[in-house]
């Protein structure tokens, strides 16, 4: 199977809308957890601690979408430059585990 | 929780995160500073807050630059050598003593400050991609620094780019922005595992911090006047001799050893 030409830009515009949106709900998340801990709810912490997570979760997701778009246009060279990106952060995380 | 502090908390961030995006650096460079010296909060709590502070930023600035001047395959290539570097950071922040890192913040301050005096200036040079190996080398370094310190470390990655790859100021700017977040997540996911991204701080930090990007970028996206680097200049220089101070121990207001 030979690489199937992907538009110019298209990657960029995936990657860009990606971060954008994601961006916008990691923040209406926090901002969601943080004016319920306002009015002291207990569930404000937690909320907030998911929108923390989903900014860490975004470059990785946007690693992962990389990753998966090189596959996809039959370029394995970047692909495995993208899966081993992902794997260092995953390391990252399961060394803090420990 | 204290509205007070979290207000405190959300205002630094906001403008540190301005300011950075007018200058074109992360704003940890600025945040971990205020946090330790005038919040007395403690330096991992600082660097956890920080590193999310500087995801934001990349993730809330990335979408206008991809259009272009991203070079997203070169990004993803020196991300395998920054999340590395930030992985050897991860371990090093846990054994190195808070003094040390002062010491190491206040160089990097420094460094910064004598970077924005120097105007960087586009080689004429077009043959791009040489020198890889000296690229990756800094790139490590910068990834190591960011785990370490809490900061974007986009003063190592520009200058890898600018002076080992000679690529457009323009292109280096957008691609290691681009690159920074990935490279703060490699640390903050330790952070985050560790328990050591604190909410009560994080959260004010990056709602902030997204907040400034977005009016930071608004302002303007070019390089500022000789006028506002030079304050710049006088600022860095002042936050890096108050944390070699607390460093020594001969300070008046941050934290004490």
């Amino acid at each position: 199977m030979k690489a199937k030409a992907a538009p110019p830009g298209q990657l960029e515009s995936l990657l860009g809308s990606l971060l954008h949106y994601g961006t916008l709900a990691a923040s209406g998340i926090i901002a969601v957890g943080l004016a319920l801990s306002v009015f002291s709810s207990p569930l404000g912490a937690g909320i907030a601690a998911a929108g923390i997570a989903l900014f860490i979760l975004l470059p990785a997701l946007r690693v992962a979408v990389m990753l998966l778009f090189f596959l996809h246009a039959g370029d394995y060279r970047y692909g495995a430059i993208a899966a081993l990106v992902l794997l260092i952060i995953s390391v990252s995380f399961f060394i803090g585990t420990r | 929780m204290q509205i007070g502090i979290e207000l405190w908390l959300f205002a630094v961030a906001l403008g540190t995160s301005m300011l950075g995006g007018v200058l074109g650096m992360a704003s940890g460079i600025f945040i971990v500073p205020v946090l330790t010296m005038f919040g007395r909060i403690d330096m991992h709590t600082a660097v956890g807050a920080s590193l999310i502070s500087v995801i934001a930023c990349s993730c809330a600035s990335a979408a206008p630059f991809l259009k272009g001047l991203t070079n997203i395959r070169l990004a993803i290539l020196l991300e395998t050598a920054t999340t590395s570097g930030a992985l050897c950071g991860v371990f090093l922040a846990g054994w190195i003593p808070t003094r040390y890192l002062f010491l190491l913040f206040a160089f990097i301050l420094l460094l910064s400050a004598q970077q924005m005096l120097v105007r960087r200036k586009d080689r004429d040079d077009s043959s791009s991609v040489q020198r890889l190996p000296l690229a990756m080398t800094l790139m490590y370094g910068a990834g190591l620094i960011s785990a370490l310190l809490g900061i974007g470390s986009g003063v190592l990655k520009i200058p890898a780019m600018d002076t080992a790859l000679r690529l457009p100021i323009k292109v280096s700017s957008a691609t290691s922005n681009f690159m920074i977040g990935v490279t703060a997540a490699a640390g903050a996911a330790a952070y985050f595992a560790r328990g050591e991204i604190i909410t009560s701080v994080a959260a004010p930090v990056a709602l902030g911090s997204v907040v400034g990007a977005v009016l930071g970028a608004r302002i303007l996206m070019n390089v500022p006047d000789q006028r506002l680097r030079l304050m710049f200049v006088v600022i860095l220089g002042l936050l890096a001799a108050q944390m070699l101070l607390a460093a020594f121990g001969i300070n008046s207001i941050g934290p004490r050893f």
